[in-house]
């Protein structure tokens, strides 16, 4: 079972997006997404990448969906809507789960899927040797590149940001 | 392609289906868009990292960035119609009635 952690983790994921795609109340929707992120992570990880899972936890997750949490609790109703309070939302997460638990059927039955690429397990097994990469870790000396190499990105993400506050602050001046 | 990519690009799929159908609230669509800029994170990190493309490690943080930008924006105009109609509600929207 350890051999296709992966692949679990992968199918946790859609049923995170699945429960917060069928639109609860945005507080239990924020709860899917955090899930939703948690396993992300994880399968980040599990390819190797440890510099972008912390990035995932601590930006996406730490900043943005506390930011979404705020601005839930400041705009939400007296009795938010649950998965099961409401025939349309429960209906659209059996859908979305059906679909999801069908495709993994047709996995485990063909060993390949073919929806618009062709997806077969075989995929996992297979090594990209690319030569020897030494005693550092291949994706930090790459994310470290964004320096050197993408001092034009780092200067070009640094305005849009500062434009952005700008326009923020301009529309919720009101008049 | 591995199988992993095809739960992910489902999981993308499932997202935008969410964010193209409303129901009351505008702040679950926006919770869609995060969705799919996760689901788009998450492809990406793992494309690059199994053919151990190092300089584009960076490329998945630049989309974090604007991804943050685009939903500070979303919140910023959810912010200012609940304060003008009290909710966040999309019924509210409805100046462009024909």
């Amino acid at each position: 079972m350890m051999t296709y952690i992966v692949f679990i983790l992968s199918v946790i994921f859609v049923m995170g997006f699945v429960g917060f795609s069928s639109k609860p109340s945005p507080i239990y929707g924020g709860l899917g997404l955090i899930v939703s992120g948690g396993v992300g992570c994880g399968i980040v990880l599990n390819f190797g990448g440890s510099f972008l899972g912390l990035m995932v936890f601590l930006i996406y997750l730490g900043g943005m969906m506390v930011v979404f949490g705020y601005t839930t609790a400041m705009a939400t109703e007296q009795y938010p809507e649950v998965w099961v309070s409401n025939k349309v939302v429960l209906g659209a997460f059996i859908t979305g789960l059906l679909m999801e638990f069908l495709m993994v059927y047709y996995v485990l039955k063909d060993k390949e899927v073919e929806i618009v690429f062709k997806f077969n397990g075989m995929g996992d097994w297979v090594i990209y040797d690319t030569g020897d990469s030494g005693f550092f870790s291949e994706e930090a000396m790459g994310i470290a590149a964004l320096y050197s190499y993408g001092t034009w990105l780092v200067i070009v993400t640094g305005w849009s940001l500062l434009i952005g506050v700008v326009v923020i602050m301009e529309i919720t001046r009101g008049n | 392609m591995s199988l992993v990519y095809m739960n992910i690009m489902m999981a993308f799929t499932v997202s935008l289906t969410g964010l193209l159908m409303y129901r009351s609230h505008l702040m679950s669509s926006l919770l869609c868009l995060e969705g799919m800029m996760l689901s788009l994170f998450i492809l990406a990190t793992l494309m690059i990292l199994n053919s151990h493309f190092t300089l584009a490690s960076m490329m998945p943080i630049i989309l974090l960035v604007f991804a943050a930008c685009e939903a500070a924006l979303g919140l910023s105009l959810l912010v200012m119609v609940s304060n003008t109609y009290g909710t966040d509600y999309v019924q509210n929207l409805n100046l462009l009635r024909c």
